[in-house]
């Protein structure tokens, strides 16, 4: 296996857009472009979860191929649910480390703020099972029933999980491409509108539009792919033994430390998919990066803040930078990018060598795990 | 209709059981096999949603269940109030909807004296008697 760089990163401001998806696609992956250097890739990924309903459109790879200027360049499209951004970077990551592609685009991108939210939560409720799905099942709604259950097993209580929330906006305004720009308290947290009991609206992610970009080359630049981990687990929540742990999140982490040769001890900055608050907490346990039982604790203590023992979504997250879906996976890589080589401009978390993203597929059923390293 | 049982299937390899029934274990290229378990559980979770999808009333109680036997069932309830994790709720079918609701003190003990004795049509016919109880005169909305 031949080693991997990221040569060049970019995205669009995420929040509510009025260009067209691939206008927006097409701006990040030519910022991307350019920071490496080139004028064209060898092949391009394009990640994207429902542009059929969504936008009424398919065939999306070709779609934004030819959008960009490179209807001459092989592409083509990966989805794993909310995770397909992550995916997509496994695929662009595979073609060059099996050394079929020498420098490969892969861009992902999402609109959605133009139709109502019942209509967008319906749609991306398509990634439920069926039969949870028929019981009115909605994201938020299987979210709050493991929330509940996280609660009461673990003693985790409303103020650290407002805490997530909280640090996340205040990351989120000091980033100008994020969705929120203002900051959040735990009293406002806990007095905004309930979604799925006990989820209230500040505890879930918005509805954005917006797009990331990332160019992967066997040519080395300052930022080296150390690991990526895949994890799956039963589509149906009701399968699962386990409501409190992500299954899919263990072991796409395992495979990813395993593939880098170091572990959670050596990540410096995490971006973590909290598209529901809880789910940080969740997911820094399920990623090693806090002991179990931990997560609420040093989330109150403030070691996963900005200025903390380990940054956690210095972006702001898909709570306050938003989650424009498939591209979430690839702005987590874009912000652990410029974490890395020094620029995230009013939010940069100094000395950081190695970054941990990490992204949930539907209700963790196809999660993923990359780790990045700088080589100087 | 009343549901009697309700259906489900087990994996010959690794005894998991599922509801409603599977054609394949979700771990294994396994064919299961069908099942009936008593419609009685214990609650593992459950939630409110106060803007529900499309075709469902609000506020939409849902109720993650775990039938004796351990397969999980996900269905609606009719109220919520009371309501904890590991609580017994007795499982009804109504149109082939299935329903849970809580089982006070007095059900359980019965519950549990029907079981050690003859178990199975007694313990369905207790939990049809408390659904058909909370839920005559409900229905669920068109979805
Ligand atoms: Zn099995």
């Amino acid at each position: 296996m031949r080693e991997v760089f990221v040569a060049g990163a970019g995205m669009t401001r995420i929040g509510r857009r009025s260009e067209p998806l691939p206008e927006l696609m097409a701006d990040a992956a030519h910022a991307a472009l350019a920071e490496a250097g080139l004028e064209a890739p060898d092949a391009i990924v394009v990640a994207t979860m429902n542009p059929e309903e969504f936008l009424g459109d398919g065939n999306f790879a070709s779609h934004v191929a030819t959008q960009i200027g490179f209807a001459d360049v092989p592409a083509l499209r990966v989805e794993t649910a909310t995770s397909s951004g992550a995916a997509a970077f496994y695929a662009g990551f595979a073609a060059v480390a099996a050394g079929l592609r020498q420098a490969v685009l892969i861009v992902g991108g999402e609109k959605m703020t133009h139709l109502t939210t019942p209509k967008v939560s319906e749609l991306i409720g398509r990634s439920i099972d069926p039969y949870e799905r028929a019981y009115g099942a909605t994201m938020p709604a299987l979210a709050g029933l493991v929330t509940r259950s996280l609660m009461s097993k673990t003693g985790l209580g409303q103020r650290e999980i407002a805490q997530v929330a909280v640090k996340n906006h205040a990351n989120a305004a000091r980033n100008p491409l994020a969705h929120f720009q203002q900051a959040v308290t735990v009293e406002e947290v806990l007095e905004s509108r309930m979604v799925a009991d006990p989820l209230r609206l500040l505890h879930c992610c918005p509805i954005s539009d917006g797009a990331a970009a990332v160019v992967v080359t066997a040519a080395p630049s300052r930022v080296r792919v150390a690991g990526i981990g895949q994890g799956t687990d039963t589509l149906a929540v009701r399968h699962r033994r386990q409501l409190t742990a992500f299954t899919a999140t263990r072991m796409a982490a395992r495979e990813a430390y395993a593939m880098a040769g170091f572990g959670p001890e050596r990540v410096d900055l995490a971006e973590v998919h909290d598209a529901f608050a809880p789910f940080e907490l969740i997911s820094l346990e399920d990623l090693g990066l806090v002991p179990p039982g931990k997560a609420g604790r040093v989330t109150l203590d403030g070691d996963t803040a900005l200025d903390g023992r380990l940054p956690v979504n210095p972006s702001g997250g898909l709570k306050a930078r938003g989650h424009p879906l498939a591209a979430t996976g690839l702005a987590q890589i874009v912000e652990c990018v410029w974490q890395l080589t020094g620029r995230a401009h009013g939010r940069q978390v100094s000395g950081a060598r190695h970054a941990l993203a990490h992204s949930i597929g539907g209700l963790a059923t196809n999660n993923w795990v990359t780790l990045l390293e700088t080589t100087g | 209709m009343i549901a009697e049982q309700i259906a489900a299937s087990r994996c010959p390899r690794c005894d998991m059981l599922v509801a409603p029934p599977s054609t394949y274990c979700p771990h294994h290229p396994v064919l299961m096999q069908p099942v009936t378990l008593p419609g009685v559980g214990e609650v593992v979770s459950f939630t409110t949603l106060h803007t529900p999808p499309q075709g469902f009333r609000s506020p939409l109680h849902l109720a993650l269940v775990e039938l004796d036997g351990g397969a999980r069932f996900v269905c609606h309830g009719a109220d919520v109030r009371g309501l904890r994790i590991g609580a017994a709720v007795a499982i009804e079918a109504i149109d082939d909807i299935y329903y849970f609701s809580h089982l006070g003190a007095m059900e359980r003990a019965r519950l549990f004296w029907r079981r050690t004795g003859r178990a199975g049509d007694r313990v369905n016919a207790i939990a049809r008697s408390l659904a058909k109880r909370v839920w005559k005169g409900r229905d669920r909305a068109a979805s």
